[in-house]
């Protein structure tokens, strides 16, 4: 729109010093991020009085120490200066954290469903859709220990199989996710569901085997690489992950000041996504829409004009990679007789061919970073590994790791170094725990990984298949910190019965986010009533998405209402810290915390010492303190009247190699981790463990379809079902998280408020496939396919290419028929139920096919008269789902 | 107390909608009389960020705007509310709707031009933006909204420190600015874009480095801009009015007469050039 011509402020640093705690009588400090336990957010400060919250504020670093000890970074190019904000910059719904720890739809008492007669019928098929009844404490943990002996009699410990992964709070000792492993760990062991990468399958899956690195798949290491970038780059495409939404999570706002950075140093900004992000909408230069999961189709067609043109880096290719060869005879038709020209690839993303070459031209013209905040569309559909293959194959023909040319997670990583940082591998300082006293017991919750205890292990994606079929062959668990080679290993469930495997017959879930936040949630739903499946716990703060199908509800609280320490040590705001978390309410109704929840069942079994190892919470805040050495930076004396530390910048910081450059200045000297020490655009690791594979073949290729998926626009399916859904992480929540905060759905984007008074997640239309529909703005939609329905609200404009609909993933499931047609938007119900390719265990959660219509007053009528309870359950007019909606007798 | 004025950059307001919820964090369910009595959940902002989409595929930006009661000198609602001091001015600049003398006649609601005014139904009176004036007065130095804002886009500034700053800056509703005298100060306030595309349908190539000259009707502005490496022409900036595109390449001229920027930005699309 405008110039972005900044008059000076958004490249002053500001001077805030703290602000007093007006008509408060205390204040506290927490980090109210979203994505996960350790790790951290941007801290807020809380303002609290008389027991209740009533004001959250972003927390002013310098309020308590002087800034200069924070050694602040500095970044310049021409003369233009970025500094850091001596503010934090919290993400919106941190800042209204406090409506979701008073959410309506908050647990108040432990439950069990009305029907679940343990020593009876347990009517297993009426999950989801029987209410709950009250009962106490005494009573649930009684019930569930009984129950755990139980099972442990009957079919052994690895019968129970534990959800304990994910994002969630950020809380070490309260861990949200993963405090069950604590009492299971004690008792034989239980059977380990694996969290997939779900915001990175692509890289995952594929990038791994051309870079080789062990986690999650995206380049590593990204080192300094913000500095490196603002220095040299030319320009920054940024390919479907959105900077400006997604870094909301898990960090402050840092990216954001970036992207205006960048713009106002003169490094242009090209976005390629179906959307127009929340990136794109403010910072793009150039727009280039193209249609959900095509983008392996443009990227062939931009190496296809490098090929052509000769603009591509030949020595760094002839020094630096293995297989060009390879890729070249495909690109040009030799493997397979097709051309893989502009106009091929137009007729398949949507992009004209003038453009693609444009873009191409642009590229190699100019010195390029592709930047992300994980994946958005291009590397979570079907087959995401190979665009995300395709992506390093693009960076290795431009020479990867030379000055500017980097694939850049937009300050998750690459920001200068603190004096601490380091340690062990991804796990940074928090691998210092390991090997102290409490350091296990503080640790193992987090980690959703299979070394901390992988005995019998199903993949996420697969727990239906497994429940359904009694067993399942999985390559690779899919877990985080696995090494590429963990691919080409062979796993099945159960492990062999000598070895204590069995299938499992109870569940224990503390993220209950599974049906709107993986692959095919109606099949979650459907198969959590298999009556295979004895007793689902669940423990949870809000009555909401898979606890609705369990059989005992344990009501857990919010960070607010516990004390706990939180490092924040994710890239994303001015500084690091670590914070000292002082409760700031008492808990809500009768919930307790994870932790505390999992002790109280740990006495009925007698174990509570083993669980607790002796430890206070105090002791292991102070343990976790020392354990990650921060008594070395600050007393505990001073940590403990402050309330929190800054954490200063390394004082080399700018000497830190950015990136892959070492490896760019002498590949021979510094190998990448792939067998042959090279970029590995043909990998013969996976042609020989995989020589059959049409689906992921030994270097990245088109597949129009396969075995797995058959979601493209080519496809019959497509008659019926002729529009690609784009599903990204949400703008309004962190997956399953938040959707219960009031004034996000005041938000343009944020709800669509429908004819019926009910809040209907959006879904973004472009005016002519709207037109076509006969859909106006704001009105009730149906989006459907084979695999069921949902309801949404039509948000009929320009932010969204014809041929695409957007609708983000994780809202509140309120399905009006369980495992056919959800109220609540939660899309993730009707993805498809195959994993990202007959070998790679991931999800594909975003562009499949679809169709949408207009839903008539007549025909909402009909699913109220045939669904009475449905629509009779209690709802709240500015939050949404309430928790009495769900109690028995509730709604009077 | 010097006077305050708010400065808003909308070059830089990134959408985050912060300013929009801390209002409601400080507001809703805390009750700061004698400054303000709370706000209702849902429904009415004190702060309220607009968004526009501006444009149509692939040619389009939003923008956004933190729309809050202007704290005009001259103030509309203060003259017509029959009340004496039920609404007025503080000497920072602040204009205050006292929750305790505010009767519920509603004729402030209707005599504000910006709709910055909101009724309270269940309360019975008129409620809009303090300027936070209740922590103003217990030593901040800016409202929630400036304090959470992530880029510095809002701020809240002595108006003696900053009359350079405000010298060029555009309010809401320019045509009223002397009869009202508001103390919002908006810069870069997003104007119209003409913009399109330039190809040779026979090459398929886009068309580098056409020239395109944009002239106002009835008027002397001119405008002239290069297609970029993408055959991209973007004329940024634009003020209402109706122009004339002629542009030029290899000796051929196109011409689009009559494109109206009054009510929208224009994309010409894809122009087939050859």
């Amino acid at each position: 729109m405008s110039t972005n011509k900044v008059e000076g402020s958004v490249l002053t640093a500001s001077s805030g010093k703290d602000k007093p705690a007006v008509g408060a009588d205390k204040t506290v400090i927490k980090a109210l991020g979203l994505s996960g336990g350790i790790f951290g957010a941007s801290p807020c400060s809380v303002d609290v009085k008389d027991g209740k919250v009533i004001r959250i504020r972003p927390l002013h670093f310098d309020s308590k120490y002087d800034s200069e000890s924070f050694n602040p970074w500095k970044m310049e190019r021409n003369g233009t200066v970025f500094e850091p904000l001596m503010k934090t910059t919290p993400a919106p719904w941190s800042l209204a954290y406090k409506k979701r720890t008073y959410s309506p739809n908050r647990v108040m008492y432990p439950m069990k469903r009305v029907d679940w007669d343990p020593n009876g019928e347990r009517n297993t098929q009426n999950r989801g859709k029987s209410k709950f009844v009250r009962i106490s404490w005494d009573e649930a943990t009684d019930l569930i220990a009984a129950e755990i002996r139980r099972v442990h009699k009957e079919y052994g410990p690895l019968a129970i199989l534990v959800q304990g992964d994910g994002h969630g709070e950020c809380k070490m000792i309260h861990a949200p996710h993963g405090c069950a492993t604590l009492l299971f760990d004690k008792m034989g062991g239980f059977t380990q569901q694996v969290r997939n990468p779900d915001s990175w399958e692509g890289w995952y899956w594929g990038a791994k085997h051309v870079w080789g690195k062990g986690f999650i798949g995206m380049m590593a290491p990204a080192d300094n690489v913000v500095k490196d970038i603002s220095e040299h780059s030319d320009m920054v495409v940024v390919w479907g992950g959105d900077p400006e939404t997604t870094h909301w999570g898990f960090r402050g706002q840092l990216a954001s000041r970036l992207l205006y950075f960048w713009s106002e140093i003169g490094i242009k900004q090209v976005y390629i996504c179906p959307d127009l992000n929340y990136s794109a909408a403010i910072h793009a230069d150039k727009w280039i829409p193209v249609l959900p999961n095509t983008d392996a189709a443009l990227q062939l067609a931009i190496i296809y004009q490098w090929i052509v043109e000769g603009t591509y880096d030949k020595e760094y290719v002839a020094t630096h990679t293995v297989g060009f060869d390879k890729i070249k005879s495909y690109v040009l038709g030799e493997a397979d007789g097709i051309v893989k020209t502009p106009k091929w690839a137009s007729e398949k993303c949507g992009v004209p061919s003038y453009t693609i070459k444009a873009l191409a031209r642009d590229w190699a013209e100019k010195i390029v970073t592709i930047g992300h905040y994980f994946a958005g569309g291009m590397a979570r559909g079907p087959y995401s590994h190979e665009p995300a293959r395709l992506e390093c194959i693009l960076l290795g023909m431009q020479g990867l790791g030379k000055p500017g040319v980097h694939q850049a997670q937009i300050a998750y990583t690459g920001m200068p170094k603190n004096i601490i940082a380091g340690g062990k591998d991804h796990m940074g300082t928090f691998g210092n725990l390991e090997g102290t006293p409490a350091g296990d017991r503080i640790l193992k919750p987090h980690r959703g990984t299979p070394t901390a205890w992988g005995k019998q292990m199903i993949p996420k994606t697969l727990i239906e298949e497994a429940i359904k079929k009694g067993t399942v062959d999985f390559y690779g668990t899919g877990g985080h910190e696995e090494p590429t080679s963990d691919q080409y290993k062979k796993y099945t469930y159960p492990i062999p019965a000598e070895e204590g495997g069995t299938e499992i017959h109870m569940m224990w879930t503390d993220t209950p986010c599974r049906q709107t936040c993986w692959n095919c949630g109606n099949d979650v739903a459907e198969t959590s009533r298999n009556s295979k499946i004895e007793c689902i716990v669940a423990q949870h703060p809000w009555l909401e998405n898979d606890c609705l199908f369990a059989d005992i509800v344990l009501p857990t609280n919010t960070t607010l209402e516990v004390d706990d320490i939180s490092p924040c040590l994710r890239d994303g705001d001015s500084f690091q810290s670590v914070l000292l978390m002082r409760k700031a309410v008492e808990p809500i109704g009768e919930s307790k915390s994870d932790y505390e929840a999992i002790v109280e069942v740990a006495k009925k079994l007698g174990l509570e010492k083993e669980v607790t190892e002796g430890f206070t919470v105090d002791e292991l805040i102070k343990e976790t303190y020392k354990g990650m050495r921060f008594d070395q930076i600050v007393s505990w004396d001073e940590f403990q009247e402050k309330d929190y530390f800054v954490i200063p910048v390394s004082k080399d910081w700018e000497k830190h190699p950015a990136g892959l450059y070492e490896f760019y200045s002498d590949p021979e000297a510094n190998p990448l981790p792939t067998p042959t020490g090279k970029l590995e655009f043909y990998s013969e690791s996976l042609a020989q463990a995989f020589p059959n594979d049409e689906e992921r073949p030994p270097y990245p290729m088109w597949i129009e379809k396969g075995i797995s998926h058959d979601e493209r626009l080519s496809s019959k399916r497509a008659q019926a079902y002729p529009l690609l859904v784009l599903s990204n992480h949400g703008r309004w929540r962190v997956h399953a998280q938040a959707d219960d905060i009031p004034w996000s759905k005041e938000a343009v984007t944020g709800k669509v408020r429908g004819f019926d008074g009910y809040l209907y997640e959006p879904c973004w239309l472009n005016p002519a496939d709207a037109a076509a529909r006969k859909i106006k703005n704001g009105d009730i939609i149906r989006v459907y396919n084979e695999r069921g329905s949902v309801l949404c609200g039509a948000l009929v404009f320009e932010r969204v290419m014809s041929g695409a609909v957007s609708i983000d993933h994780g809202a509140r499931a309120d399905y009006i028929i369980p495992g056919k047609l959800d109220r609540g938007g939660a899309i993730n119900t009707i993805t498809p139920e195959a994993l990202t390719s007959r070998h790679a265990a991931g999800q594909a959660t975003t562009s499949f096919l679809v169709e949408v219509e207009r839903v008539s007053m007549a025909q909402l009528d009909q699913w109220r008269t045939e669904n009475p309870e449905a629509f009779e359950r209690a709802y709240d007019a500015a939050s949404g789902l309430r928790f009495n909606g769900w109690i028995e007798g509730g709604n009077r | 107390m010097g006077k305050k004025v708010f400065v808003i950059d909308m070059a830089i307001c990134n959408g985050c909608y912060a300013c929009q919820f801390v209002c409601k964090d400080e507001h809703v369910g805390n009750d700061w009389t004698p400054i303000a009595k709370p706000e209702p959940e849902i429904g009415q902002f004190w702060m309220k960020l607009d968004e526009k989409v501006h444009g149509t595929v692939p040619k389009v930006k939003v923008s956004y705007r933190p729309h809050l009661c202007m704290h005009c000198d001259n103030a509309a609602c203060i003259k017509a509310c029959p009340v004496n001091d039920a609404i007025y001015k503080r000497d920072d600049g602040l204009v205050i709707v006292d929750p305790l003398k505010c009767t519920g006649c509603r004729n402030c609601v209707d005599s504000c031009p910006y709709s910055a005014i909101y009724f309270n139904e269940d309360l019975n009176i008129a409620q809009k933006c303090t300027g936070c004036a209740h922590l103003i007065d217990n030593g901040w130095s800016e409202p929630r909204c400036a304090d959470a804002c992530p880029t510095l886009a809002i701020r809240f500034l002595d108006e003696d420190d900053v009359g350079e700053l405000i010298a060029g800056a555009d309010v809401w509703m320019p045509e009223i600015k002397d009869e009202l005298q508001p103390r919002v100060y908006y810069l870069n306030l997003p104007k119209k874009f003409i913009a399109g595309t330039i190809f040779d349908p026979d090459a398929d190539e886009v068309i580098i480095g056409a020239e395109c000259v944009l002239s106002e009707i009835g008027g002397d502005r001119k405008y002239t801009v290069s297609t970029d490496n993408y055959g991209d022409f973007w004329f940024k900036d634009i003020a209402d009015g109706k122009f004339r595109l002629e542009i030029n390449s290899n000796g051929k001229l196109r011409v689009f007469d009559d494109l109206d920027t009054t009510k929208a930005d224009i994309n010409l699309g894809d122009i087939p050039f050859s």
